[in-house]
């Protein structure tokens, strides 16, 4: 309930901050707003838009959700993405299987690279003590060059003037029924196992508890090392089947910049939900929405779209900093509340010592 | 002699030497959300004393002292300060009004020389704000001559030594114009022959007129240096005494409590079979240093032993190498006639119920809920708890078996599913110590069972711990509290230096002897 509470005031605070920036430089807060909104969610192709954007926000908020509420930092989402995006690339220009083979299939090898990316970071933290929180964002320098060599020579389109990769099979693309694309399927279904996979099995249990606290767990009987390369494994499958999506689901071909910043905004959802993973889904959605609905609020009211970055951050710096807030205040409270207690309970003008 | 009686006298023999410099009166502080660190306490400090604080551990010496230096916020209390209240909101304001501290760990900057340390953060500057080095050096030069401290103002801190470190941490106070010098533990890393050099310069620091306080639990240091001796116990000042009037028995008596009972509250009953035995445990750390040393021990059914000692001398590699968080260097751990020298975590918790001293970092999570604190371990070892080849915990089990663990363990909580941070310590314990009894292992490693409990819970641990001894379970039980050994073991042994000095039968030890054994190693 109180988390509840805390999203819609961070959401409103959040809104009210763009406002008075709007206002300040001329613009017509409401009616961006409205577009803002029409354009994400007022009809059914915006709406369906938004689902589908939000696939590789919510694929690696859920990985970062978990790997955080587990312990390890896994901070490699952007480069598991690219490697798990490069794996169905590659797969999907040289098989061509009947598409209830083909796409699963895809989807598996590219949880594998991200698998295999994240992997890579485990092993080295295992064999060496290495930090996973540097080997990975150092191997997301690695993936992006890596990937971009891959499009650039051995996999480019020798059409294309820039670098990209050509299609795909096309028995590699996501169906979509209407306007709604199936890979807001696989979102959902992700979200819905892995929230079991934490809240309801031995492993997760494992998981959560020795991401709160590892020396109990590991003073519990649980095996500690082994769970933190199971963690690392699967969130990097998380973010490498973001990228496989990204490619299946979209432009169907490996472009520059593909990813973008899909990644990091994972993570930043998964610090604002707080590792919740109900709470990555929802907030994956507000952030598809509003950066959904930015391209639209320019056409029609000319607000820069950038806006857009403006509310995220200020609704990242809200949430957390009020969710702290409410707990130091709650917790001081109580600290007082003792204090006056036991100044009740001895008054201290009649101390042990007098002079 | 009773401390009750002791603490009567306090009145009339604590003559004032000078109208006080520092008062300190009813101060409570809190550290949110709910550890009571000082509970109205009230001491007053001369002007040019030597004054010690002394108590167990978490009496709140460091506390008090950080209140007064402004690092802590008390929650009520008045400080008066020559004669003036005085409320300071950070060290800064601390060291402005002429009170200083120098914190246990020693925080300087390595590739600075020893001049440039103490001047950082004062340093005075020249008309176009410049650094005057040669001004800043001259003024170092001359307080370590005032003070007569050797020490060479242009070496290198990385290089010189950890006593050297804490005399350049003294200088910078000094370089300050404080008057009033707080020292925490100062002798705690220094070897023993740098220990009256250092007594020497604060001695001579006293004379030039300085107030120093110092916190210490080495009770020959404190009575070789001070004046006055304030008594710390649970967060209130139990006494303070003139440093020529007073024992070390008795000021050992003023800091474990009053009213010691030690009378044992065991029924006798005939030990069965050796349930628990460690052989020729050694173990060296990674500086080599000798930790624990050729320790042998054994523990029979129905049979509870306390491990005595001051705290660091091996009790925490005592405990770690039983749980299996350190592999010892050498030496055998067998329980119930298994041999778990080299076992993993799990097979050990077949065998070995561990309660351990600290609820929030190793007993359990705070932030989990009850349940998931009462199944921990369980959910391994009871197929119940789980299903599909113990894949999927198994929710209703999991909630019958916490209803049934609060139920025989009056634990006292909102919910199931409130996080283990929403219970009171006392009720945390039961759960954190239901929990490990209901693993029934032949033999329960409590490693200060009762710490930081109000009076009832710790009752009511003791209650259980005797019930465990009578259903013929083997116990070993590591306490602070000397009290508490008297109250529940059948034998103590007493760790000193990582060895075990004393392994005596309750009935034939004393405290005294105890207490020497604990602090020399013989009695």
């Amino acid at each position: 309930m109180a988390r509840v509470l805390n999203a819609a005031l961070g959401v409103l605070i959040a809104l009210a901050l763009g406002a008075l920036i709007m206002l300040a430089q001329g613009y017509d807060p409401l009616a961006s707003y409205a577009a803002l909104f029409q354009f994400s969610l007022g009809s059914p192709y915006a709406l369906a838009t938004t689902f589908k954007n939000a696939v590789p926000l919510v694929l690696t908020g859920l990985s970062a959700a978990i790997a955080f509420a587990s312990g390890p930092v896994n901070l490699g989402q952007p480069g598991q993405l690219l490697m798990g995006a490069l794996a169905a690339t590659i797969a999907g220009l040289y098989l061509d299987l009947p598409p209830l083979v083909m796409i699963p299939t895809l989807a598996l090898l590219a949880m594998a690279a991200g698998a295999l990316w994240s992997g890579l970071a485990a092993l080295l933290r295992q064999a060496f003590g290495m930090s996973e929180f540097i080997v990975t964002l150092m191997l997301n320098i690695v993936a992006d060059y890596f990937t971009l060599w891959a499009i650039t020579y051995p996999f480019k389109d020798a059409a294309a003037y820039s670098p990209m990769t050509p299609p795909i099979a096309t028995s590699g693309w996501l169906p979509e029924f209407g306007d709604w694309n199936s890979a807001v399927f696989w979102m959902l279904a992700a979200t819905a196992l892995m929230w079991f996979l934490l809240a309801r099995t031995r492993p997760g249990y494992e998981w959560r508890i020795g991401g709160q606290n590892s020396l109990f767990a590991r003073l519990g009987g649980c095996p500690v090392d082994r769970n933190f390369i199971l963690v690392m494994l699967l969130t990097g499958a998380l973010a490498g089947l973001a990228g496989g999506l990204l490619i299946m689901g979209g432009p169907h071909r490996f472009l520059r910049g593909l990813g973008a910043n899909y990644a990091w905004d994972g993570v930043m959802i998964a610090i604002v939900a707080n590792n919740s993973l109900p709470g990555v889904l929802a907030y994956g959605l507000f952030f598809a929405a509003i950066q959904t609905g930015a391209l639209g609020m320019e056409l029609i009211t000319a607000v820069p779209s950038e806006i857009v970055l403006v509310l995220q951050g200020a609704l990242v710096l809200v949430i957390v900093a009020s969710r702290e807030a409410l707990h130091q205040l709650a917790d001081r409270l109580a600290a007082r509340r003792q204090a006056q207690r036991r100044a009740k309970q001895a008054p201290f003008l009649e101390s042990v010592e007098q002079p | 002699m009773s401390t009750q009686r002791a603490e009567a006298q306090v009145a009339d023999r604590s003559v004032q030497l000078a109208p006080p410099l520092i008062q300190m009166q009813g101060i409570v502080k809190v550290y949110p959300p709910n550890v009571l660190a000082l509970d109205d306490a009230t001491v007053s400090f001369a002007d040019g004393e030597i004054h010690a604080l002394v108590g167990e551990n978490g009496a709140g010496k460091s506390t008090l002292m950080k209140v007064l230096y402004g690092l802590v916020h008390h929650d009520r209390g008045e400080i008066r300060y020559r004669g003036r209240p005085v409320r300071f909101r950070s060290p800064g304001e601390a060291i402005a009004a002429g009170i200083g501290m120098v914190h246990q760990e020693i925080l300087l900057i390595n590739e600075y020389t020893v001049w440039e340390n103490i001047v950082l953060g004062a340093e005075p500057v020249d008309r176009l704000g410049r650094i005057d080095r040669k001004r800043a050096r001259g003024e170092v030069q001359a307080i370590i001559d005032r003070f007569h401290f050797a020490l060479d103002p242009d070496a290198i801190v990385a290089d010189i030594s950890v006593a050297a470190r804490q005399k350049v941490e003294i200088l910078k106070l000094l370089y300050r114009d404080v008057s009033v010098l707080i020292l925490d533990e100062p002798t705690a890393v220094l070897t023993p022959q740098e220990i009256p050099q250092l007594f020497a310069e604060l001695r001579e620091l006293r004379n030039e007129g300085h107030t120093i306080l110092f916190i210490s639990h080495r009770l020959e240091e404190v009575l070789e240096l001070a004046e006055r001796v304030t008594v710390l116990r649970k967060g209130r000042v139990v006494a303070t005494l003139p440093a020529a009037q007073t024992t070390r028995s008795e000021l050992a008596a003023l800091m474990v409590g009053r009213e010691v009972l030690f009378s044992s509250r065991r029924t006798p009953q005939a030990p069965g079979d050796v349930v628990f035995a460690v052989e020729g445990l050694r173990y060296e750390d990674e500086h080599g240093r000798v930790r624990l040393k050729d320790v042998h021990l054994q523990v029979r059914a129905g049979e509870l032993v306390g491990v005595a000692g001051v705290e660091g001398n091996g009790q925490l590699e005592l405990v770690n190498a039983i749980t299996g968080l350190l592999q010892p260097t050498a030496g055998t751990l067998r329980v119930a006639g298994v041999d778990l020298t080299h076992a993993p975590i799990l097979e050990r918790r077949r065998y070995i119920a561990y309660v351990p001293q600290d609820r929030g970092r190793m007993g359990g999570s705070l932030a989990a809920s009850v349940v998931e604190n009462a199944i921990m371990t369980h959910h391994r070892l009871n197929p119940r708890l789980t299903r599909w080849k113990g894949l999927l915990l198994d929710r209703k089990a999991a909630h019958r078996f916490t209803d049934a663990l609060a139920q025989r363990f009056n634990v006292s909580m909102p919910a199931r599913a409130a996080p283990l941070r929403a219970l009171s310590g006392g009720n945390q314990q039961k759960v954190i110590l239901g929990r490990e009894l209901l693993l029934e292992c032949p033999f329960i490693l409590l490693d200060q069972p009762t710490r930081g409990l109000d009076v009832g819970s710790i009752e009511y641990v003791h209650d259980q711990m005797l019930a465990m001894r009578r259903a013929g379970r083997g116990l070993l039980m590591i306490s602070a509290n000397l009290e508490e050994i008297f109250l529940l073991a059948d034998r103590i042994v007493v760790l000193h230096r990582g060895e075990i000095v004393a392994d005596l039968p309750v009935e034939q030890a004393t405290v005294e002897q105890i207490g020497r054994y604990m602090l020399e190693g013989k009695a």
